[in-house]
């Protein structure tokens, strides 16, 4: 079989941080315009933003780099009655995207969860090899990896010689 | 590698997303001010060593990042039970206790 | 090619022929052939010399579990040579090269073998018992000869040249071994639909199957059989087969660590292939279908080359159509070496005699024997070989019933085997700690008490025959089926001309010679003999283990696999004991020797570990930086300028700091969002300083303890809003602190209404310290007045720098005006750069951490693991100032005020300055009394930073002190080899004591 999975690092995206106690979920999903996914590594999509539950009061906000005034603003305003923690994380993590046949397997190579249990549109934090990842499942052959900065390096050298590997064949 | 189950995500996952956190159910006195030199010294240090089943804390730090408590088996080593903070330790039968120690070494 | 192979038999490839070298001499083997089948049949048995007394040693057996036949192999070029590689296990290729080990000058003249003749003084526990006295022989003497001379083959001297993987998988059932149980279960499991996963040690799949004179199954060969199965299995897409793959451990919950050769056996691997992969198998079921090993039997001479389990010389003969010699004779306890004197006999070798220790035997066998016109001994025995390269005769004796054993002359042989009966190969049942049960009645452990979800079929329940393989192996798939509640329609496969036998154990063969005078081996790869664990048991050794250590009976790379059971017989013989009271010791993982390499996997060269690097880390690295690891950051430590040492650099670097500016990369430094309307509170129980009242826009330097009362970690806090906090730590701590404050705040505190991020990643941080520093950034601001009275000391702001969105800090860790830049990571590089030029204006350096080492000491700054050492309260380092006295409680306040954390002698962190200022203590050496002299002397404390300053132009210390602050403006001595350095006692603050330079 031709290896023709490939490995991408993507452009800088919007990210939040987003913390809250569960009886403001619902005046913060309102906030948002869509509602807030209530079981962790499940994710809600509205256009171009999207939020991935992390954990019990912690979710994954994305959006373009050119919204996230909009949405800090829009939190803000239900401050008072929703309290909560929005945190800028946009410039902390790398995102990394695997596509192709061999996606899954490649990952396997330092992920020890069972992928094959993550569906598509999914995502959890999870380790990759040392290092902490949040990884989602786009699409059935298709993942991303958001990684702290730092330790993007890591993670791609780790790839690159896994994709090295899956091309010889053996 | 154990698998553990987040009392949180409701799933069993690699041992190598938790940290284990210390014995479960010492609670902070609620006022450290009042308390003699013995009982602080209790709080600080003294801790059981039991063979057999032990109320433990962990953490799924590379998963959903709550800490839980769990009764894990210190001769097995297994967990027989993970429950979130707060809860009170449950009844689990003593599994473990009683095996043959004979290829110990 | 030669006489030893046999025409038709063998399931080598006679269309490839292949080349490879032994010591240098070229032979010609077969694609398929291992190392030993390849010289066995080019008539060579002498492989290696053993371990202890050099003795002459050929193969024993044709599997991993060969103790002997250990050589040195090279897979070309440097870093690619391997030592104790299983001559039995490797396959040639073309242009392997490969040597013998442990001898000198050459394997057929050895001068180590004079070890053989002293063999009386090399008794087991020889080392503990010689190497006693006198004491100053240890390391002069003992130590480098024992080194020079132990030791199995030659370490190599170069960094492994290859790569090596690691995979984790899932699956619905794991089948370890390949053989008759293997393959039946696999082909049970795999119709029913189930994930499954079979791997196998050996390059194709049949075990036994391989090694055995055909057999019709199911109406049809074995091999016909064999290769219809393979092929069925192949094209299950369920069904997952790996061969030359190990199952190396069994640990927790089903995961099976399995290490997979992918390039030993070729000539010329892919580029990018690596040598070997790591599986992580997390299995639902796992079946454990690994067989049965051979035992030896233990008599005079049972290593001497040409000695061989007569079931690796029916391998060598059906496997590989070698035969091992031409005349044979075959000692057995067990049924099983009859049938291998059959095969060998039915391919033409002599077999002299079956010499049974037996009294019966069956019918069918002994007409067999009778058949092929082979002398039947029972009730006989092999008391000793003779010939020394290879078997040339053996002694054989009646034994009578009372043990007595009549010499009945010698037959001659080139080739003797031995079948002492088969042990269950329950090594990786044992890793799950399940318990084994011992069976009377036929003298074996069997498993016991699971542990785990497996399951075991076939020669590891003690079943041996083809049939009962067969059946077993269909038997544990429907179980381990039926456990995940799924049955599995049965399967019956037909064996005609089935094999079946028994036997029974033996300790030493008898003999009526000298127990204490015979060379019977029971550890070959250790030189372990009967005469050694009788002597063991003889001089106190009352269990197994202790047998076990002062033997190394099963310590060496095999793990015991052939001599566990024997040793065990023996030790409980000579203990007057049953063998189950007496116990076995624990098999561990690795089942067979694995490289370091497998298990390293990815962890080589730039991927040994993480190494984490700031924005700002590729512009240091263009400039010449000087790194140093700090926790996993690599951080440029100085700046040399060309012909600059560290010295020169570092003392540049703090002159134009304190005289202009100087910048530095903080970005690593943690950072901690604390949010909420409760952060406040928060961090008051945090940290030992108040917070209440910080406005926002202002910091404040913050202090943490552990519980405990310790120093945990420092840094500056920001209140960004009035439910925002900035927090910063130490660049070690990052991690450790976010953990501590969420342990806190999710297990006591969850009340509050708080959350915390991390952003240590989020900001590059760039900090400007001189009195230049407002000069450098004030080009760059927009929304931020910097001056003194608009931004004083402690002040922050959200703002504009270079186009960039920041957090501006004004903050000093040198004591001059200093500022800390936060921008979004991926900025911080162009944001240092457009500072740099702006600098160039201004005599501004760029410096490392060993400056803001220097420069932080001068002031007296501590840094947190350096000059504390968890043991060190506020009070302690001279930080009560920033202790909360009017808060009721933070972490670590009660702790404070504990009998022992109020003594006036605990260890103090205090300055020392030395009589000659030109001598720079080490960090770490002793302190002492003045003048005291006595050894050993009273340790008073010890020196935790010390640096040159060129400000100051003398050398500056901290130390931690007993009764430090007691003892300012005393003197006290630093002993060091060369001389006794005097110092006194100073406050910490060496440089600007009141602080002018940084309100500037």
């Amino acid at each position: 079989m031709t290896f023709t999975t490939t490995v991408e690092t993507l452009p800088t995206m919007g990210r939040y941080n987003l913390r809250c106690k569960r009886e403001n979920t619902v005046a913060l999903s309102k906030s948002l315009g869509f509602d807030l996914p209530s079981s962790i590594g499940e994710a809600a999509r509205s256009g171009t933003q999207s939020a991935l539950k992390l954990g019990p009061d912690e979710w994954l906000l994305t959006c373009p780099m050119e919204e996230r005034a909009t949405i800090r603003q829009s939190l803000t305003d239900v401050y008072p009655e929703a309290v909560h923690s929005l945190t800028d994380i946009s410039s902390r993590e790398i995102s990394i995207r695997v596509s192709g046949d061999q996606a899954e397997e490649l990952l396997s190579t330092s992920c020890p969860r069972n992928l094959a249990k993550l569906s598509t549109g999914c995502g959890v934090r999870t380790i990759f090899d040392s290092v902490q990842v949040v990884l989602m499942r786009e699409g059935d052959r298709q993942f991303r990896l958001d990684v702290w900065r730092s330790f993007a390096p890591h993670v791609l050298g780790l790839l690159a010689v896994a994709c090295a590997e899956f091309e010889s064949g053996l | 590698m154990l698998l553990i189950d987040c009392p949180y995500c409701k799933e069993k996952l690699p041992e190598l997303e938790f940290e284990y956190a210390g014995q479960a159910h010492i609670a902070r006195p609620e006022h450290p001010a009042e308390q003699s030199d013995a009982e602080w010294r209790d709080y600080l240090f003294i801790r059981s060593n039991v063979r057999g089943d032990h109320a433990e804390q962990w953490r799924h730090t590379h998963g959903c990042g709550r800490y839980f408590n769990a009764v894990r088996n210190t001769v097995s080593d297994k967990f027989i039970a993970t429950y979130e903070i707060g809860q009170p330790r449950p009844t689990v039968t003593k599994e473990g206790e009683e095996r043959d120690e004979q290829l110990e070494s | 090619m030669n006489n030893w192979r046999v025409d038709g038999k063998g399931r080598i490839n006679r269309d490839k022929r292949v080349r490879f070298t032994f010591d240098g001499v070229s032979f010609e083997g077969f694609e398929g052939d291992t190392v030993a089948s390849a010289l066995l049949a080019n008539g060579v048995h002498l492989m290696g010399r053993s371990f202890k007394y050099h003795r002459p040693r050929g193969p024993v057996t044709a599997g991993s579990e060969e103790p002997n036949a250990l050589i040195g192999t090279s897979r070309g070029g440097s870093g690619r040579f391997e030592p104790n590689t299983r001559a039995t296990v490797q396959e040639i290729y073309e242009g392997l090269t490969t040597v013998s080990q442990n001898k000198w000058p050459s394997l057929n003249f050895d001068v180590g073998a004079v070890n053989d003749k002293l063999h009386k003084l090399f008794a087991a526990g020889f080392y503990y018992k010689t190497f006693m006295w006198p004491k100053s022989f240890w390391d002069k003497v003992y130590e480098p000869v024992i080194r020079a001379s132990a030791g199995l083959g030659v370490s190599p001297a170069e960094p492994d040249a290859d790569t090596y993987a690691s995979r984790y998988l899932h699956t619905d059932l794991l089948i370890v071994g390949a053989g008759p149980s293997g393959l039946a279960a696999a082909l049970t499991a795999a119709r029913s639909g189930v994930d499954v996963v079979l791997v196998d040690e050996h390059r194709e799949l049949g075990g036994s199957l391989l090694s055995e004179a055909p057999t019709a199954i199911d109406g049809k060969s074995a091999e016909s059989w064999l290769a219809e199965t393979v092929a069925e299995l192949n094209a299950y897409p369920n069904l997952r087969v790996m061969t030359r793959a190990t199952a190396i451990g069994y640990y927790h919950e089903n995961m099976v660590g399995v290490a997979e050769k992918l390039t030993d056996h070729l000539a010329e691997p892919p580029a990018t292939a690596p040598r070997e992969r790591m599986w992580r198998i997390r299995a639902q079921e796992v079946i454990l279908a690994q067989g049965a090993l051979e035992r030896p039997l233990v008599f005079d001479g049972n290593d001497r080359p040409g000695v061989m389990m007569a079931s690796a010389a029916q391998t060598y003969l059906n496997r590989f159509g070698v035969k091992v010699g031409n005349a044979a004779v075959v000692v057995t306890s067990h049924d099983s070496a009859w049938y291998a004197a059959f095969d060998l006999a039915d391919a033409g070798v002599n077999i002299a005699a079956i010499v049974d220790v037996r009294a019966s035997v069956s019918e069918h066998l002994q007409a067999e024997a009778r058949k092929r016109d082979i002398s039947i001994k029972l009730e006989h025995t092999v008391t000793t070989v003779l010939g020394k390269k290879r078997v040339s005769r053996v002694k054989l004796g009646k034994v009578s019933e009372d043990g007595n054993v009549s010499g009945i002359g010698t037959v001659s042989c080139d080739t003797l085997l031995m079948c002492g009966g088969w042990t269950p190969s329950l090594h990786l049942f044992s890793h799950t700690k399940g318990s084994l049960h011992w069976d009377a009645e036929n003298e074996v452990f069997l498993p016991g008490e699971k542990t785990e979800r497996c399951h075991i079929a076939g020669g590891g329940r003690g079943l041996w025959s083809q049939q009962a393989a067969f059946d077993d192996g269909v038997h544990a798939a429907q179980q381990a089926l039926a456990s995940r509640g799924q049955s599995a329609p049965a399967l019956s496969i037909d064996v005609d001309g089935d094999r079946t036998g028994s036997g029974i154990i033996m300790e030493e063969l008898p003999s009526n010679d000298d127990k204490f005078a015979r060379r019977a081996f029971v550890d070959f790869q250790n030189d372990v003999t009967a005469k050694d664990i009788r002597l063991a048991v003889r001089e106190g050794m009352l269990s197994i283990e202790h047998v076990k250590r002062f033997t190394t009976n099963g310590m060496a790379t095999d793990q015991g696999k052939m001599s566990n059971m024997n040793g065990l017989k023996i030790a409980a013989d000579e203990l007057g004991r049953p063998a189950p009271k007496v116990g076995l010791t624990t098999f561990r993982p690795p089942y067979t020797p694995t490289s370091f390499g497998t298990f390293a996997g990815y962890h080589k060269d730039a991927l040994f570990e993480v190494t984490r690097k700031t924005n700002i880390d590729s512009w240091a690295e263009e400039n010449g930086a000087v790194f140093e690891p700090v926790s996993l950051w690599r951080r440029a430590r100085y700046f040399p300028k060309t012909g600059e040492g560290m010295h020169g650099a570092v003392a540049r670097e703090c002159r134009q700091t304190r005289a202009s500016v100087g910048m530095f990369d903080a970005s690593t430094l943690g950072k901690i969002e604390v949010v909420g309307p409760d952060a406040a509170e928060f961090l008051n129980r945090m940290y030992t300083n108040p917070w209440s009242k910080l406005a926002p826009g202002r910091c404040r330097y913050g202090l943490l303890l552990g519980e405990d009362g310790f120093i945990r970690d420092d840094g500056v806090i920001g209140r960004i809003s009035n439910d925002r906090f900035h927090v910063t730590t130490t660049t070690g701590g990052a991690a450790r602190v976010l953990t501590m404050m969420e342990h806190f705040l999710q297990t006591e505190w969850s009340d509050l209404d708080v959350w915390l991020t991390s952003t240590t990643e989020q900001w590059s941080t760039i900090a400007l310290n001189g009195p230049n520093a407002r000069k450098i950034l004030e080009p760059f601001m927009e929304g931020a007045d910097l001056s003194a009275e608009a931004f004083p000391h402690m002040a922050l702001r959200e703002c504009t720098v270079g186009g960039f969105e920041a957090r501006l800090f004004r903050v000093s860790f040198t004591g001059e005006l200093g500022f800390e830049v936060n921008v979004p990571s991926e900025h911080g590089r162009a944001l240092w750069e457009i500072l740099y030029e702006e600098g160039k204006k201004h005599d501004m350096c760029v410096y490392g951490t060993e400056t803001m080492h220097v420069l932080r000491a001068e002031k007296g700054y501590i840094i947190v693991g350096q000059d504390t050492d968890g043991t060190v309260t506020p009070v302690d380092a001279g930080l009560s100032w920033a202790i909360g006295k009017k808060k009721p409680d933070f972490v670590g306040k009660r702790s404070l005020k504990r009998p022992d954390m109020l003594l006036p002698t605990r260890k103090q962190l205090v300055g020392l300055l030395t009589e000659d200022p030109n001598v720079v203590l080490e960090e770490g050496a002793q302190i002492v009394e003045a003048g005291d002299t006595a050894i050993p002397a009273k340790m008073l404390g010890h020196v935790t930073s010390s640096y040159w300053s060129e400000t100051l132009g003398r050398s500056i210390a901290m130390a931690l002190l007993e009764g430090g602050f007691e003892r300012n403006g005393t003197s006290i001595d630093i002993p060091m080899p060369e001389k006794t350095h005097r110092a006194t006692v100073t406050g910490t603050v060496f440089y600007d004591p009141d602080g002018e330079r940084i309100n500037m």
